[in-house]
């Protein structure tokens, strides 16, 4: 391509550049029915012609009659479930002053205003979908990569995790008690950490006299 | 199974007004798809209108993924009621750079899409890789029926520029189905995708030189056969 001057990365940019303004164009093109669209002269042929193949290639495919009628249908009842749930939820707020919210915890066991199973029950064939119970419960955005990932893990009760002696939450990592136990033995410096240590040095270093009081070094 | 082109509501504003951002100035910019979405979220049954004008969308998009007509279903269904579910959270995000035809509301839409393929991806890593043509069927090639040879030769690119599809990286891949199935900006593009602009420009950039490599490998050969 053009512009042999620059650094490669900053050519690639150059390039892309060029190559999107012709896709917009090429795409307008598309609205008016013809068949190509001007380009730049640093355009490469190559590229070039492979948007022009894939112009032609790549349709959009519409699903089924069918399928669209009966996903139309399931949407339906699930609006029909969910709007007196809202309902329920704006009524119950005005009347005790108060807002119903979804106790976070498991999917589907709990839910705003009885939107209980509202997957399950919406759906013509019985199947129920946990991710679509969590996200009507509140916790788990739809559009968020990293939640549903999360969410995608097995279902069951997270198991507690036994580390020296103390039970945690399988949610608190090694690293995290690793950690604790370092910090606990690395005091932070500072006058009242000076002044604790002191005080401990001392309390260990007391010796149990025989008359039963406690004593200090001489 | 259908096929359409529909045309890009927002490529003749872009054509006509160059560089996205140009026209905004002094125009309060609303989201397209503002009216429909407050409809929905006032009454629920609403939502179908936003369902009927998505859906053939994010079904291309998920075939274009899966390479199944079945699996592409499934995940198109499991996209709308997950929208529909979230929609009172959604929130309408319209920025003047995006121009007057930006939808918050698709793009929010094809990151759950994404989410829903991204998850049947993964639990069908096992089985084997389908053939594209194969799942988009006859349909490939719009055929006018007049000229069958010059259909013929549609039919045979379209196949293998499918095939050069396939065997690019899954975000060139992805990429390029939104910006020529889809007909996103590449600002939708880098929202959904959860990149920067010039990160999609660049990724659509080498995607373009692979097909064209890869285009010109099959003619090779295939002109090599010939010769042979």
């Amino acid at each position: 391509m053009n512009a042999p001057s620059l650094p490669p990365r900053e050519r690639d940019v150059v390039d892309a550049l060029v190559t999107d303004r012709y896709l917009e164009t090429l795409l307008a093109a598309g609205d008016r029915r013809a068949a190509d669209a001007p380009a730049d002269a640093d355009l490469d042929p190559d590229i070039r012609a492979a948007a022009l193949v894939l112009r032609r290639s790549m349709v959009r495919v519409h699903p089924s009659f069918r399928f669209e009628e009966r996903l139309a249908a399931r949407l339906a009842g699930m609006a029909a479930q969910v709007r007196p749930a809202a309902a329920a939820v704006a009524s119950a707020a005005s009347s005790a002053g108060g807002t119903v919210l979804a106790f976070p915890g498991a999917a589907g066991t709990t839910g705003a205003a009885g939107t209980t199973g509202a997957a399950g029950a919406g759906s013509p064939d019985g199947t129920a979908d946990p991710l679509l119970d969590a996200i009507l419960c509140g916790d788990l955005d739809p559009s968020d990569a990293g939640a549903v990932a999360r969410a995608d893990r097995p279902p069951g009760p997270r198991r507690p995790l036994i580390v020296g002696g103390a039970i945690t939450s399988a949610a608190i990592s090694i690293a995290g008690v690793a950690w604790v136990a370092w910090r606990a033995s690395h005091p932070a410096e500072g006058p009242m950490a000076r002044a604790a240590r002191t005080a401990r040095s001392r309390r260990g270093a007391a010796v149990v006299l025989p008359g039963g009081g406690l004593g200090g070094p001489a | 199974m259908s096929v359409s082109r529909r045309g890009g509501c927002n490529a003749v504003a872009r054509a006509v007004l160059g560089r996205r951002g140009q026209a905004a100035g002094s125009v309060v910019v609303l989201d397209r798809d503002r009216s429909l979405v407050e409809a929905a979220r006032r009454d629920p049954a609403q939502f179908d209108a936003l369902y009927r004008k998505y859906l053939a969308q994010v079904y291309a998009y998920a075939l274009y993924e899966l390479a199944d007509h079945h699996a592409a279903e499934d995940a198109t269904e499991r996209t709308f009621l997950r929208a529909l579910a979230a929609l009172p959270r959604f929130r309408e995000q319209a920025r003047p750079e995006d121009g007057p035809e930006a939808s918050t509301f698709r793009v929010w839409l094809f990151r759950i899409a994404r989410n829903v393929v991204a998850n049947e991806r993964r639990s069908r890593r096992r089985s084997p890789a389908a053939s594209l043509d194969l799942a988009l069927g006859a349909g490939l090639a719009i055929a006018d029926g007049t000229d069958i040879e010059a259909d013929a030769v549609t039919r045979d690119e379209a196949a293998e520029a499918l095939r050069a599809l396939r065997t690019l990286p899954d975000d060139r891949r992805r990429a390029l189905v939104l910006r020529f199935v889809d007909e996103m900006s590449t600002a939708e593009i880098a929202s959904v995708l959860g990149r920067s602009e010039g990160a999609v420009r660049v990724l659509i950039h080498r995607a373009l030189g692979s097909v064209a490599r890869e285009l010109g490998r099959d003619r090779g050969s295939a002109g090599r056969r010939g010769h042979a």
